[in-house]
């Protein structure tokens, strides 16, 4: 088998599905579990937004799915596109599936671009490896996507380096190239984190009209819940290791569930939000993930936290593809309500976090 | 880039002044080069020979003894100054004048025109062999870093690394050409194929531990390279493996190696005294020693002045060769 | 603290072995190297002879452990030589900064144009080949790698806190010199010192191989030994009279590079640019 195509799917039949994944690393200190059993399905021509602090596995999760991990990491799991095991393809050293049906753009352009490549030539590079075109023909197939990718000049930028290229201008690049050979599904790795503040939203539009005129799919991995809302057609909210919540993204942002999910929302700023309002910071650090006690790894950190939090590890709750989360004590039930307002009374959590009583 | 090529011309001319002052004067302070050119007519006291006090001892009517020691003094500038004598040499070396080798009358220019080929050729074919292996080599480990084949190659090239060179040519001369007799255990110079099939195990001498430091300078820049975001980037786009290595990794893993190789190249020459020495290639790493030996100081002069105008030359490109390597190089 | 491991220790037990065999060889059991006749011409390897012996019939073993003598002499003493002299310009170099680093960076650059085996047989072609002759001048090819060495940690030093520190509360040159910038400077370069022997080993060699190492019959080294025994009739005949030596000075280079490899790494010194 030389090459991967995907037929029509059976209609309701996922894109991209992922069951139970697994990535281990052993370190000199012990294994370090990044990825613990995550789950999703991904349609046709929809975006699934995966949210989480740095070292939530997020990205490791996308570099599984890219078969990009260094060959120390052990996975287990599952991972199939259109029906096929995209681990089995990887190992097989099957040609034109990465990059032609699913492909990544990563968080820094200023560093995922190669320095000493012409950057027409680095566009041009999967257009004549991939789909086999001339030197010509990738040249100016090049400079058309420049042109759609918003570059100004493309014509000239194609002769440039990467380092005569501003950052905005470099993802936009990033973007052109990842894009060349039409792929159906984008893994976009916090696209928008590296670059200026005042170019992210260009840059998030820019992917998403992509999205929309290509019917391709796209996951878009971000720490910040503001870039989801409104891009996205379903959320997975991740921490340590794990989804801690997912739903669609209307269900999610209305009627949030988790503990975690809440605080990352209270701790972006929005728009709505009164001058000097106080953003609400997410009290602690990420945990370690070397031998992590059996226990809800946001226990610590978690204004709900009670005693059964400590004892075992949540379960994702509810139907795949449905509102699912995994917490005791959610907030906006009573449950969640009650587990506030004993710790609030005794001023602290199960987990030792010092509760303030007004919030 | 004016101004840089103007300021390593003016530094090359510096390091060319006091080489060839230093060598000059070694040269001449150390020993009489007087006795080196005319040999015990040296003795001679010429002076009152002119003035009839003593008696001329000339055996050949035809040539007196003491017109050859004044010629010889006239030539070689012998009763100035040993500065202004180096001054003398200068004004002849920048004229093309380099002298004639006390040896056997030839002109320098001469012997460095017979020996010089031989030793480029050498010396080629060594830097040849070297980046030939080290390129794959060095590619593989990094590709299969810390597993079987990385771990047997950092052994191997531990063990070039520490064999002088005259003793693996030494070995080499041994095993290939005497003991399983596949290379010639002599320079031979009668067909250009010959020539060239003589000088792989001198060149092999030479290349082997050079490959060795390439390898591992060229691995560890390699591992740092894949760890890359645009290496990453370039297997999202699923090139091939070694696409990527060939086309993203190899060129801007090879500073380290470039740099070497320009200093490497001292290294070279220095290791063919010894390597022509094995293989009795005419060369001037050979021609060096014996004129050493000898006293023989314009030939050892020039040498010197060659081998060190070729090594800043060198280093000279290798410093554009990183701009080649790297474009941002050039926007500074 | 990073453990050094077996093969360190292998290779420091062989250095150990080699350093005692060569201050004691006179004192040893063995022939004595210069006896011509010990045994016949070109001997096999036997009980008598363990490394065979040469074309004068000499006992390869015992010039063998005699050629450690003046290989470790050299050696030993060319590495010391370079550490002071080159390690001592470099930070003054570094420290002083202007005129004197130009000079200094000057000579530095001068040194390293030659290639270096051609500068030593410069000097020990025109002079007296005494031991001393022969060590200074390979120490002399020691001096520009080391001192460009020390000049870049000093001028990293130069830079620190604690420099700055002690300058501000009036201390003189000399003090800063010897307290602050010497032992920060001198420890990196430490942890070289074996590599850089074994880089002195192998030139002592390279001189010996072309005769021009410490003169006399009673000055054995292993460079004379392989150059003697690697006419093409001595190689097909008697290879033994070249391997021995040749194998006793690859273990020593080996042990010496693979020792000072791991001290560098246990020090974390960046490598020197021989």
């Amino acid at each position: 088998m030389r090459s991967v195509g995907v037929g029509a799917l059976m209609a309701g039949d996922p894109l991209l599905s992922v069951r139970d994944l697994h990535v281990r690393f052993a370190t000199e200190r012990g294994d370090v579990n990044a990825v613990n059993g995550v789950s999703f399905d991904l349609h046709e021509g929809q975006t699934l937004a995966i949210v989480g602090e740095s070292g939530s596995g997020k990205s490791v999760t996308a570099k599984t799915l890219m078969n990009l991990l260094p060959r120390s990491a052990r996975v287990s799991g599952e991972v199939t596109y259109g029906g096929h095991d995209v681990r089995a393809l990887a190992a097989a050293g099957t040609k034109h599936f990465f990059g032609v049906q699913m492909t990544m753009v990563f968080q820094d352009p200023m560093t995922s671009l190669n320095p000493v490549k012409r950057v027409g030539e680095q566009i041009a590079e999967t257009l004549r490896y991939h789909l086999g075109r001339s030197r010509s023909e990738a040249r100016s197939e090049a400079v058309e996507l420049l042109d759609t990718v918003g570059v100004p000049e493309p014509a000239r930028r194609v002769r440039q380096y990467p380092h005569e290229l501003s950052g905005g201008l470099r993802q936009r690049v990033v973007i052109a190239m990842a894009l060349a050979c039409r792929p159906r599904l984008l893994i976009a790795d916090e696209p928008t984190t590296a670059v200026d503040v005042t170019v992210q939203k260009h840059l998030l539009d820019l992917l998403d009209d992509l999205r929309r005129r290509r019917g391709m799919s796209m996951i878009l991995i971000t720490h910040d819940l503001g870039v989801a809302r409104g891009r996205a057609d379903d959320v997975a909210v991740m921490y340590a290791g794990r989804v801690v919540e997912t739903a669609d993204a209307d269900t999610l942002f209305a009627d949030m569930r988790h503990p975690y999910t809440e605080a990352l929302l209270r701790s972006i700023p929005r728009i709505e939000d009164p001058v000097h309002h106080r953003l609400d910071p997410i009290q602690g650090r990420p945990p370690e993930s070397i031998d992590p006690p059996e226990a809800c790894a946001f226990a610590p950190r978690c204004a709900y936290a009670q005693s059964d939090c400590l004892n075992g590890v949540p379960e994702l709750d509810g139907l795949l593809g449905l509102h699912r989360f995994a917490c005791l004590h959610p907030t906006g039930t009573e449950r969640g309500a009650a587990a506030m307002s004993a710790n609030q009374a005794a001023g602290v959590t199960a987990a030792g976090m010092p509760v303030g009583g007004d919030r | 880039m004016a101004r840089f090529v103007l300021r390593r011309v003016a530094l090359l001319l510096a390091v060319l002044f006091a080489v060839t002052f230093l060598g000059f004067a070694a040269m001449n302070l150390l020993g009489d080069p007087l006795v080196n050119v005319v040999g015990v007519l040296a003795e001679l006291d010429c002076d009152a020979i002119e003035a009839g006090t003593a008696e001329d001892t000339t055996v050949d009517a035809a040539s007196r003894d003491c017109d050859t020691v004044a010629a010889a003094r006239a030539e070689y500038h012998l009763d100035r100054a040993v500065p202004v004598r180096y001054g003398l040499w200068l004004g002849d070396m920048a004229t093309g004048d380099f002298g004639t080798s006390f040896q056997n009358d030839q002109p320098v220019s001469q012997v460095i025109r017979e020996k010089l080929p031989e030793t480029v050729i050498l010396l080629v074919m060594a830097q040849a062999v070297a980046l030939g292996l080290a390129v794959p080599w060095g590619v593989l480990a990094a590709y299969r870093a810390n597993r079987a084949f990385d771990r047997g190659s950092t052994v191997a090239s531990f063990g070039l690394l520490s064999v002088p060179n005259f003793a693996l040519g030494v070995v080499l001369l041994y095993l290939l050409a005497l003991r399983w007799q596949i290379f010639p255990s002599a320079y031979e110079s009668d067909s250009v194929s010959g020539l060239l099939f003589s000088m792989v195990l001198p060149a092999l001498t030479l290349g082997l531990p050079l490959a060795a430091s390439y390898q591992r300078l060229l691995r560890t820049d390699l591992i740092t390279t894949l760890q890359e975001d645009y290496v990453h980037m370039a297997r999202a786009k699923g090139l091939p493996p070694m696409r990527i290595m060939f086309r993203h990794a190899l060129r801007p893993s090879l500073f380290s190696v470039v740099t070497v190789f320009g200093v490497s190249t001292g290294t070279l020459i220095g290791g063919s005294l010894v390597v022509e020495q094995i293989f009795g290639i005419p060369g001037i790493g050979r021609e060096i020693v014996t004129a050493v030996i000898r006293d023989d100081f314009p030939v050892v002069l020039a040498i010197v002045m060659v081998v060190a105008v070729t090594f800043v030359v060198l280093n000279f490109l290798v410093d554009l060769l990183y701009s080649w390597l790297d474009p941002r190089v050039r926007a500074r | 603290m990073r453990r050094l491991g077996f093969c360190f220790w292998l290779a420091v037990g062989w250095l150990a072995m080699m350093a005692l065999v060569a201050t004691f060889a006179p004192l040893l059991p063995i022939a004595d190297p210069t006896e011509v006749a010990f045994g016949g011409p070109r001997e096999a390897p036997s009980a008598d002879a363990w490394f065979g012996t040469d074309a004068l019939g000499r006992d390869v073993f015992s010039r063998t452990v005699h050629g450690a003598r003046i290989s470790l002499a050299v050696g030993g003493f060319a590495i010391v030589f370079g550490m002071v002299v080159g390690g001592g310009l470099g930070i003054l170099a570094g420290y002083f900064r202007g005129r004197l680093d130009q000079g200094v960076g000057f000579v530095f650059f001068v040194l390293l144009s030659f290639p270096a085996l051609v500068l030593a047989i410069l000097i020990t072609a025109t002079l007296e080949r005494s031991l001393l002759v022969v060590s200074l001048t390979i120490g002399i090819l020691a001096v520009a790698p080391v001192g460009l060495l020390s000049r870049a940690s000093t001028l990293v030093f130069a830079e620190r806190e604690f420099v700055a520190a002690a300058r501000v509360l009036g201390a003189t040159h000399g003090r800063i010199i010897v307290r602050e910038l010497l032992p920060n400077v001198v420890i990196p370069m430490g942890a070289l010192t074996l590599l850089g022997m074994a880089v002195a080993v192998v030139a002592e060699g390279s001189l010996a191989f072309l005769g021009l190492s410490v003169a006399g019959d009673n000055a054995i080294s292993w460079g004379k030994m392989i150059v003697d025994g690697s006419g093409l009739r001595d190689l097909q005949n008697a290879a033994h009279v070249t391997m021995f030596p040749v194998a006793v000075m690859f273990a020593t280079v080996l042990s010496l590079n693979f020792a000072g490899d791991r001290i560098r790494q246990h020090f974390d010194v960046k490598e020197l640019a021989f």
